[in-house]
């Protein structure tokens, strides 16, 4: 990959993110006013309108934006009305908790799919072929707030081994790992599933058969590193997913992550740190579709990142 | 359920893997408490302790008021200061403690006091005390001694030392250009950590002037769950829950206990047809408070009749609670109709997600009871924020008649806190224009002793019988989990203070 094609892709997310912080500024704003939310509902009209004056609401629309944008060039994000301190700083102390939770559960989809995926295309039609299939859809379908309670009430209330909620050590990942971990396998067995089969009928398959290569060795490199390409999109589009948080994991699980901090931030009309946590998102999610290109030319050396 | 068996033994198999490494369920060691709570607190600013997030933490375990309010009667009770008197109408005057330091090494003294009150009231840091308990008011308070304080207000303030105990008193070291992180009070605990996203530790303050706690450190956590709090005191990962939903909330270690709020329905009265009297009261008699009580609503709520509960000064015991009658309130729709009154028109039931333990199935029976009596109402279940916009003036002139669902607190003990704001043409949450209505409050508010209570009663009396611009449903409960080896009575206060000092184990 060319250092000109990294420039390039940058100036195109650069437009797509200036367009996104925009739509952004206004949609936090549409969703009402914060300064109900921030002052007791006893607090006399006066005391309102004084907040609203300190926060800078009681300008147009059109200059509020004007200000925050001149602030967002000098990578300024505001401070959050609710944690009270800059909103950047609560974002980068979150981020780094998602991202490392969103790859623990996805590299371990990833891996698990993959193997079963393969099982099930080789044994394509057959009884255990059905039986993964039934099992991937429902990982693919189960919410993961429900499958998030059932995980405490099972493994923490019920056996004791694990703990219900929080944040520290391995054991403090697995219920939250296995609940971000549902839904990509599912969704992940089914397309390699696919897309062996495909490669198993192919043309290079039966030839490469035909030559005498042996069964095992045809399924997992030939025909795989061919299935592969389509499971690598979807986890690519999938780790975007979750560079935005599992909100409602970490909701569940008290995780300090991403997610829970979009999803406080909304509730709570903190307007820097929605605005925050979205370009941190944003900018993540760019750097995961760099690497996803790189890895595509890595799988297929027919593909050329240029 | 073939998913869970995947998932399952998944788990199963790291869990096995780490549980040789895990010590999660050791019981906590007998100095060490942890307590869950809903919600992570805000500043933890002394002069934010209005809010419950807040106050949990900070009342009475780091910082302290000059006086506290007595949870079984809600009279005032010595705390920093040992004793007070109104001098003159205007004038009150506080000894206090003189063997106190704050957890920075200052000295308690009238000065604090004064620096702290002047500080709540700063417009520019907009504090929870000085816009709520102390609005309207100005406080000027004057150091005679170090031991002795006068407070000075600009109008008659009967209840001055109700309002003290609201008002928090940091280290004088408290800056005055933002709101504090990291408080220094006088209280039995100081601050130890506050890790952002996950908790709050607070450690037992040697120098304390009080009794020593029992428990020497406490961590304050906080999940959004219900189920997960239930299931962490369970585990021993905690050994306090608060705001335990009722169907998780039914093992003997649940408590329910009052907390201090009532929930109701206010009505817009001024738009038609909720302008008529008979429609107004037909909504009271078409809703079976019976039939919600122990099913929706927790078994220990209390029918109400009035916006404060029994704890508050000037509840009225005599107003009679209404009587589930759709029959009546069926005939009453139908002579309001023959009088011309659009009783047909849409009547918008605006809820609030989350205001209380199953508030949306709470307003989906009431919408279904509200039907059987010949109403005409649709449900709209709003988030806090769109919510506000309904409960605050201004509202639009055009807008549909409508019903509220809302939730009163009032733990400051007295009906000035509940009336003025909710009942009266200028209130900002009124909707409700009576001048005789006004009247009744403005002179109650003014009243002291014998007098304060009566006024205060009768206007309690009148807004149920006479104007009936709400629907009061219950005085609440809160049920909290507590480990079975702790010893802890939640009391009517618990919804805004964790007494610390007061839990020991067993």
């Amino acid at each position: 990959m060319s250092f000109t094609y990294f420039l390039r892709r940058a100036a195109f997310a650069a437009l797509a993110l200036a367009a996104l912080m925009t739509s952004a500024f206004f949609l936090v704003r549409l969703t009402g006013d914060p300064v109900n939310l921030y002052l007791p509902v006893d607090a006399s009209d006066a005391a309102r309108e004084a907040m609203r004056v300190r926060l800078g609401l009681d300008r147009s629309l059109p200059w509020q934006f004007l200000d925050w944008a001149g602030d967002m060039l000098s990578l300024d994000f505001g401070t959050s009305l609710w944690h009270n301190r800059p909103a950047m700083d609560v974002v980068l102390e979150a981020l780094p908790n998602t991202l490392a939770l969103g790859a623990i559960a996805l590299t371990l989809a990833f891996i698990a799919a993959v193997i079963i995926g393969s099982i099930a295309a080789v044994n394509a039609g057959g009884w255990i072929d059905r039986a993964i299939n039934v099992l991937s859809q429902a990982a693919a379908s189960v919410p993961d707030f429900w499958l998030g309670l059932m995980g405490v009430l099972l493994f923490a209330v019920t056996l004791r081994i694990l703990p219900t909620s929080g944040f520290g050590g391995p054991i403090y990942w697995i219920l939250p790992v296995a609940c971000l971990f549902a839904r990509p396998f599912g969704t992940l067995v089914q397309i390699v599933r696919g897309s062996m089969i495909e490669a198993l009928n192919a043309t290079f398959v039966r030839t490469a058969r035909a030559k005498g290569a042996r069964g095992g060795r045809v399924t997992f490199v030939h025909a795989l590193r061919n299935a592969l390409l389509p499971a690598v999109t979807v986890t690519g589009d999938l780790a975007a997913q979750f560079a935005g948080g599992g909100g409602v994991v970490e909701v569940v699980f008290g995780f300090p992550g991403i997610g829970k901090l979009l999803i406080d931030g909304i509730l709570k009309r903190d307007f820097a740190i929605v605005q925050a946590s979205i370009f941190a998102v944003a900018v993540v999610i760019f750097f995961i579709n760099i690497l996803v290109d790189m890895l595509y030319a890595s799988i297929d050396p027919r593909v050329r990142v240029e | 359920m073939k998913k869970m068996k995947g998932i399952g033994a998944l788990s199963m198999g790291l869990a096995f893997l780490l549980a040789p490494a895990s010590a999660i369920r050791a019981d906590a060691a007998s100095d060490k408490l942890t307590v869950v709570v809903t919600d992570e607190p805000k500043s933890l600013d002394p002069c934010d302790t209005d809010l419950s997030g807040n106050s949990r933490i900070l009342h009475n375990n780091i910082t302290e008021a000059l006086v506290n309010l007595s949870p079984a009667d809600g009279s005032v009770v010595p705390s920093l200061a040992t004793s007070w008197r109104q001098v003159d109408e205007l004038t009150w005057e506080f000894k206090l403690r003189d063997d106190v330091t704050f957890h920075d090494g200052k000295a308690f003294d009238a000065n604090a006091v004064v620096a702290a009150l002047k500080r709540a009231q700063d417009p520019a840091l907009a504090c929870e005390v000085g816009l709520a308990t102390l609005k309207g008011v100005k406080f000027n308070a004057e150091a005679v001694s170090p031991t002795t304080l006068l407070i000075k207000t600009d109008i008659v303030e009967p209840i001055l030392p109700n309002q003290m105990s609201a008002v928090d008193i940091g280290s004088p070291a408290t800056p005055n250009d933002g709101k504090s992180r990291s408080p220094a009070g006088t209280g039995p605990y100081k601050l130890a950590a506050w890790t952002p996203g996950q908790s709050v530790d607070l450690v037992a303050y040697d120098g304390y002037w009080g009794d020593k706690p029992a428990i020497k450190n406490a961590t304050i956590i906080w999940r959004a769950e219900s189920a997960v709090r239930a299931a962490m005191v369970a585990t021993g990962e905690a050994q306090i829950a608060y705001e335990i939903a009722p169907q998780d909330g039914t093992t003997e270690q649940d408590h329910a206990f009052p907390n201090a709020e009532t929930s109701l329905l206010r009505i817009d009265a001024e738009i038609p047809p909720l302008n008529d009297q008979r429609v107004r009261e037909a909504l009271n008699l078409a809703i079976d408070r019976d039939g919600l009580v122990g099913t929706i609503f927790h078994q220990d709520a209390q029918k109400a009749m009035q916006a404060v509960p029994p704890s508050v000064f000037g509840f009225n015991p005599d107003i009679p609670v209404w009587m589930y009658d759709p029959e009546k309130a069926k005939s009453l729709l139908a002579a309001a109709k023959a009088d011309g009154v659009p009783v047909d028109k849409e009547i918008v039931i605006y809820g609030r997600i989350g205001i209380y333990p199953n508030s949306s199935e709470s307003l989906e029976a009431i919408q279904a009871m509200l039907a059987d009596a010949g109403f005409n109402a649709r449900l709209e279940m709003l988030e806090t924020s769109p919510w506000l916009k309904k409960l605050l003036k201004p509202w639009d002139k055009e807008r549909q008649p409508s019903i509220l669902q809302t939730q009163i607190d009032n733990t400051e003990g007295d009906a000035v806190f509940t009336l003025p704001n909710r009942f009266t043409t200028d209130g900002n949450q009124s909707t409700i224009a009576d001048a005789k209505l006004d009247a009744m409050i403005a002179n109650a508010s003014k009243a002291t002793g014998d007098e304060r209570e009566k006024l205060f009663e009768d206007a309690f009396s009148y807004i149920a019988v006479d104007a009936i611009n709400i629907v009061p449903l219950f005085h609440m409960v809160t049920i909290a989990r507590v480990a079975e080896n702790v010893t802890y009575t939640p009391d009517v206060q618990a919804g805004n203070e964790i007494k610390l000092k007061s839990i020991s184990y067993r």
